[in-house]
């Protein structure tokens, strides 16, 4: 049972900006939760507080009812999908994907044989097993792409944290990859935290969404029902006005099609 | 449509274009000359050098040109005596390398001149108008020949810079193979290998090269050992006085060495430093540091963060962080840090004459001054241990080029 709780989390940086404000956010086990909002919303902050990589200011996070506030970021057991992919690059995609592996020390340490059958498990499941010799900077963006997740998933780890892992990618792949990360979570039930503005990603991912605006979280719902019953006008325009403006523009791009075959 | 006039206005055979620029550097280069010939007093050298250069400047405004014989028969005369100049000088000029060279800038664009003018499709095209096939034909050779022009012409001059660095090379290479000892050498005489075995038999020679060698991998390590970590603190953190520290860094580096030289002096000898090598290491750390700290600072900047946010994800400490990622990616940038610290110390002149006194302390540059004293001068045996002490130095480089080339295009790392 992982679950993740932010009681009125706030984060002050030093110059006295207040990117998140009074946060409270429960993210249930096995849920897939899309934090969503423009750039600068603090969703960001938000994951890297859970990550972290960023002190917290006011409040608690637990994870599993422990208060993780001042364990160190490798402590907590979590793995991490970075926008950059942030793929070691002197490394080559064994190394990469065994280097947290290979960090663990004492008696939770995998023997040899263990640690190769998790690389041969990610490796298949993430279609890489035909590169697992190559460094970094000979895969393509695709590829890279799947070396940062299973980075992540080899370690098991309680909670998975993504940071708009696809905002690098072509709209190609990016929609190949968005099928593909929610196939793994289905398969794998691990509890995820990912990260992004993109409204279309949020829709087709989330089990929940939580919209934040201003560091203040203005929805925390089923993608569907903030979509049909919006709390507040950010919402309003940020998610339903944008989601019926790009159906509007379908909808004008293939009208003369339709009427043409119509005469037919 | 491209019109005939606008084909025929575009062609002019490629020795003629060539000549143009050749001649305009030729002309530049013979009024600098004009020096020499003043500097050696011989008036009517100068003379025939001034008259070279009036020639050569009304052969440029009477290049041939489409279809004027007698633009071409000026042209041709011009060349003529510029040649004629050019031979004259030579004949009452000393026959030496240099002076061949000199005569050179005269003999060469006359006799160039006079070839290329009567040549061909030169002499086609400035003595009568074209039919169109055969311009269509000399723009096609144009385009072929062009290519193969300026080849020669960018190989001239790189051929100077080249002459211009190996000269001093090769006069101290001739000095070290010249029997005895005269400053001169003997170029192309008989050669010796005495005085590079009177170099490696000599006692103090092999003391200077221990002193060097210790002073400049002390230097080098401990260099290293204080601005691998300055230069990430500088990089990474931010803490009260971060600025303020970093310029301070590079004033030392404002002020001339001799400022400083006696102050060191007294700390050194407070300090009971005078002739010993870690006095000279330390001093050495203090020059080098700057440098090398900036130069590390600047190439860990261009780590990417997020490589070591996924570090300390993968559950590294902040050591390791630092150990297992950021410096095995820096490798490049630390080899030329330490190549920049170990040169400075290998050839530092002013610190190691003043603190290390006694002969037995003595460094290699500070040995080979000591050679050329008022009571002897043996160039002979100087040369050829001046020779010996840059071959490390020299194959140090061939090592480290390809980390040279590297470390200074840093940022080349992408996630």
């Amino acid at each position: 049972m992982v679950s993740v709780k932010f009681t009125s989390v706030s984060k002050r940086y030093e110059d006295g900006f207040e990117a998140v404000k009074g946060l409270d956010l429960e993210v249930k086990d096995g849920e897939f939760l899309v934090l969503l909002g423009p750039s600068g919303c603090g969703k960001s902050t938000t994951l890297r507080m859970l990550a972290g990589l960023e002190e917290v200011t006011e409040g608690e996070i637990r994870i599993d009812d422990v208060v993780v506030n001042h364990l160190p970021a490798g402590a907590r057991g979590l793995g991490m999908v970075f926008q950059s992919y942030a793929l070691y690059p002197h490394m080559s995609v064994r190394e990469n994907l065994t280097f947290g592996l290979r960090m663990v020390k004492g008696k939770d340490r995998l023997s040899d044989t263990e640690m190769e059958t998790r690389v041969k498990e990610t490796a298949i499941m993430l279609e890489l097993d035909d590169h697992l010799g190559k460094k970094a900077k000979e895969l393509s963006g695709g590829q890279r792409q799947r070396v940062a997740l299973g980075r992540a998933l080899i370690r098991r780890p309680k909670v998975l944290l993504m940071d708009e892992p696809l905002s690098n990618l072509d709209a190609e792949l990016r929609h190949q990859m968005r099928h593909e990360i929610r196939r793994l979570h289905d398969e794998l039930g691990t509890t995820t935290i990912y990260v992004t503005h993109d409204q279309i990603e949020a829709m087709t991912l989330a089990d929940r969404v939580a919209i934040l605006d201003r560091g203040v979280l203005q929805q925390h719902a089923p993608p569907l029902e903030a979509y049909r019953e919006p709390a507040n006008d950010f919402v309003q325009s940020f998610l339903c006005r944008h989601l019926d403006d790009l159906v509007e523009t379908a909808n004008t791009l293939l009208r003369p099609k339709v009427d043409a075959k119509e005469e037919v | 449509m491209i019109s005939e006039s606008t084909v025929r206005k575009w062609y002019t055979p490629v020795e003629v274009s060539t000549l143009q620029r050749w001649l305009l550097v030729s002309f530049v280069v013979n009024i600098v000359l004009l020096a020499v010939d003043l500097l050696r007093g011989s008036q009517s050298n100068a003379m025939l050098g001034v008259l070279g250069a009036v020639v050569i400047g009304a052969l440029l405004t009477s290049l041939p040109e489409e279809a004027n014989p007698s633009r071409r028969n000026t042209a041709l005369v011009l060349g003529g005596v510029l040649l004629l100049i050019g031979l004259i000088r030579l004949l009452s000029s000393p026959v030496t390398g240099f002076d061949l060279w000199m005569q050179g800038w005269l003999v060469g664009p006359g006799a160039l001149t006079l070839l290329w003018v009567s040549s061909r499709p030169v002499s086609a095209w400035s003595t009568r108008r074209m039919s169109l096939e055969a311009i269509e034909f000399g723009l096609a050779r144009n385009q072929r020949r062009e290519h193969r022009f300026r080849s020669v012409g960018a190989h001239l001059v790189l051929l100077h810079f080249v002459a211009l660095t190996l000269l001093p090379l090769v006069w101290i290479l001739d000095i070290a193979l010249s029997p005895g000892n005269a400053l001169g050498g003997n170029l192309g005489g008989p050669y010796t290998g005495e005085h590079f075995s009177n170099m490696l038999g000599s006692d103090a020679f092999w003391t200077w090269m221990r002193n060097s060698l210790i002073v400049s991998i002390g230097t080098t390590l401990m260099g290293l050992a204080v601005a691998i970590p300055a230069g990430y603190a500088f990089s990474r953190y931010k803490f009260k006085g971060r600025e303020v520290s970093m310029f301070a860094f590079l004033l030392v580096q404002m002020f001339p060495g001799i400022i400083i030289l006696v102050p060191y002096f007294l700390v050194m000898k407070t300090f009971g430093l005078l002739n010993s090598h870690l006095g000279l290491i330390l001093a050495y750390c203090v020059t080098a540091l700057p440098l090398c700290v900036w130069m590390l600072k600047g190439f860990f900047d261009t780590v990417p963060r997020e490589l070591e946010e996924a570090a300390l994800l993968d559950g590294c400490t902040q050591f390791q962080v630092f150990t297992k990622v950021v410096l095995p990616l820096s490798l490049p940038a630390v080899a030329v840090t330490a190549l920049f610290s170990f040169l400075a110390a290998w050839n530092e002149f002013l610190l190691a004459l003043t603190f290390n006194t006694s002969n037995d302390m003595y460094t290699l540059p500070v040995g080979l001054a000591s050679m050329i004293s008022s009571t002897g001068q043996a160039w002979g045996d100087f040369a050829a241990a001046s020779l010996l002490v840059s071959l490390p130095v020299a194959l140090l480089f061939l090592f480290f080029q390809r980390f040279l080339i590297e470390g200074l295009s840093a940022g080349g790392v992408k996630g």
